[in-house]
């Protein structure tokens, strides 16, 4: 038996999509200031989108590609009527709008396609087992590492190696100066919330055939994208990685000694995280 | 009209309305059952007012206290180790205050979004203690049943009419408590701090102390109802614990009315009465958490003082005096 190393690898898989999805909502909350509670209706979304293009054309890519421009749009959507009406008001208000926001974007989807859990079976050229240091693992976790792996190196590439990404960032640390270099922050603002609901909706697909499709499936997946980001700082791209991972491990490795307390050893960890270092592994202080 | 006055006044209405409200209910198509449910979220939600609508917190973590409450007053009276309802309340209630406490000196200690955040994450905590590590006293997924009804000096509320009595007298005396606590100075504080944290604590003013009593208060108002939902409907369902439950409160609060302690009566009853209504008609029974969704967006872009808020504000208008929400500054 390898136990150990098995669950050390779904660890990995798990955590590589919670640094995903994670990064998408440390993104958003970087730039705007303010965190999506829709940001798991979005993946539910991505998920769903992903779902109706493989079932329909059965090529995985397909979906990948109806679940990135679905949420892509949504999130145009969102922003243009309702978030930036948002960017003025205090933070409450701005928490309130987005869980509302959520249970429309989760009932919407219920009425069009019931409440019934879709299932989603791994892509063909994935369905196999590989060996890995003499284990056999399924090919879909290890598709899912890499597809999250390049999904992040592109990310990273875009905000630190490009015109966007820098303005991104400026825009990050101080968009009022941003805005009077002459730089159009409000369409900065449109293109970052859109990318942050798209890289949720990615996800989503991505995470399909290792979770049962329903219109619920966002709230779990949100709850720990806070847990992530709390570890590993709000609003910081290594942080969203690392802690991703640090929460994907401990779920999968205390399954494998008590799997009573997978979930609650993730909030404990949590916890005394933010009594040790509050502002998160790689936060900086005063960011929240 | 004077401030005491006022409050006579208003507490007598709440009684004449939590005599008349069965009767109106049933006329317009609900039970007694309905009443004794809205009023139970109804004082649920008056935690919540006191730490959204009067102190600015906005804690997505509400629902721990509510299934820590109703689960151990509930596993009390089951297993015998109490008979007395009010001894199984009170031990909720403290539990879930102590929960509270503990919950809010970790939460408190960062603000706005880390706060709802951190509330959340804390509360889903619980949900996973509830389902997993302490099934064996809690049931897991199956809920926990058969939690006798209220019996309180030789009185059985058994019926639905005596259980709605029952939860009637411990509601108007919970309400009665709240209104005099903002009103307090504790209460004035606790408006400075949603007024302005900075100046608050420039006056001298213990913002965290304040609110972790606060925050505590509201994790015991929560802890009581929890106590209530298992008394009235015999058992405690597991998702009393989830996150739905906690943004179904916050819902409650926001639509009825933030910072005036009717607010969650009014957004309570808009909940129920409404999911139990359009479950009626087949063709929009699945819609109505759209509707409210919908409907909470709307109220949260442009009507942020929710309905109660909404009539204050008009009858202030009418009246044309310039008389203070009862929640607003008490002078």
């Amino acid at each position: 038996m390898h136990l150990i190393e098995a669950q050390a690898l779904n660890g990995l898989a798990l955590g590589a999509i919670l640094a995903l999805v994670a990064l998408g909502l440390t993104i958003v909350f970087g730039l705007l200031g303010f965190v999506n509670f829709a940001h798991g209706a979005l993946f539910m979304v991505g998920a769903y989108a992903g779902w109706v293009a493989y079932s329909n054309t059965n090529n995985f890519f397909f979906a990948l590609l109806a679940s990135l421009i679905i949420t892509f749009v949504v999130g145009l959507v969102i922003e243009r009527v309702l978030i930036r009406l948002y960017y003025q008001r205090p933070k409450q208000d701005q928490i309130l709008v987005t869980y509302g926001l959520a249970i429309v974007l989760v009932e919407i989807v219920r009425a069009i396609f019931t409440g019934q859990t879709r299932l989603l079976s791994t892509p063909s050229w994935a369905s196999g087992v590989v060996q890995i240091a003499g284990i056999y693992y399924p090919q879909y976790r290890v598709a899912v590492i890499a597809i999250s792996a390049i999904t992040l190196a592109v990310i990273y590439l875009v905000l630190f190696r490009t015109r966007i990404g820098l303005i991104v960032r400026a825009g990050i640390d101080d968009d009022v100066i941003v805005n009077i270099l002459g730089i159009n922050v409000n369409r900065t603002f449109l293109l970052v919330f859109a990318l942050g609901a798209a890289i949720a909706g990615v996800s989503g697909i991505v995470d399909a055939p290792l979770l049962a499709v329903n219109p619920d499936m966002g709230t779990d997946i949100l709850v720990q994208c806070f847990v992530v980001i709390v570890i590993g700082g709000v609003g910081s791209f290594f942080g969203a990685i690392l802690g991703g991972l640090i929460a994907g491990e401990i779920v999968s490795l205390t399954t494998a000694f008590a799997p009573d307390y997978a979930s609650v050893m993730l909030y404990i960890a949590m916890a005394i995280v933010l009594i040790w270092r509050p502002q998160g592994l790689l936060g900086v202080e005063g960011r929240a | 009209m004077s401030g005491t006055r006022r409050v006579l006044f208003g507490l007598l209405g709440m009684a004449a309305f939590l005599v008349l409200f069965p009767f109106v209910l049933q006329a317009a198509g609900g039970g007694i059952a309905l009443a004794s449910r809205i009023l139970v979220l109804a004082l649920f939600g008056l935690g919540v007012d006191l730490i959204f609508g009067f102190t600015g917190l906005l804690s997505f973590g509400q629902a721990a206290f509510y299934g820590v409450g109703g689960f151990i007053a509930g596993a009390l009276l089951i297993s015998g180790a109490v008979h007395s309802t009010v001894l199984a309340l009170v031990i909720g209630t403290l539990a879930a205050s102590l929960a509270g406490a503990i919950i809010g000196a970790l939460s408190l200690r960062q603000v706005g979004v880390y706060f709802a955040m951190l509330t959340l994450a804390f509360s889903q905590m619980f949900y996973f203690l509830d389902i997993s590590p302490l099934r064996n006293y809690t049931g897991g997924e199956n809920g926990l049943p058969g939690v006798p009804r209220a019996s309180v000096l030789g009185l059985h509320f058994t019926s639905n009419m005596q259980s709605y009595v029952f939860i009637a007298i411990v509601y108007f005396l919970a309400f009665a408590l709240m209104w005099l606590i903002v009103r307090s100075s504790f209460g004035h504080v606790l408006r400075a701090i949603l007024e302005n944290p900075e100046r608050a604590a420039a006056s001298g003013h213990d913002v965290y102390r304040y609110k972790l009593v606060a925050f505590t208060i509201a994790a015991g108002y929560a802890g009581l109802a929890g106590g209530l939902l298992g008394l009235f409907q015999g058992y405690l369902p597991p998702d009393m614990f989830t996150i739905d439950t906690s943004g179904q409160i916050i819902v409650i609060e926001v639509i009825g009315g933030p910072g005036t302690l009717v607010g969650p009566l009014i957004g309570s009853i808009v909940w129920i009465y409404l999911s139990q209504v359009l479950q009626n008609f087949s063709a929009v029974a699945g819609l109505w958490k759209l509707l409210l969704g919908f409907v909470f967006v709307v109220l949260i872009t442009g009507f942020r003082t929710g309905i109660a808020g909404g009539v204050l504000n008009a009858m202030r208008q009418m009246s044309r005096k310039r008389e203070p929400l009862p929640a607003g500054s008490g002078e």
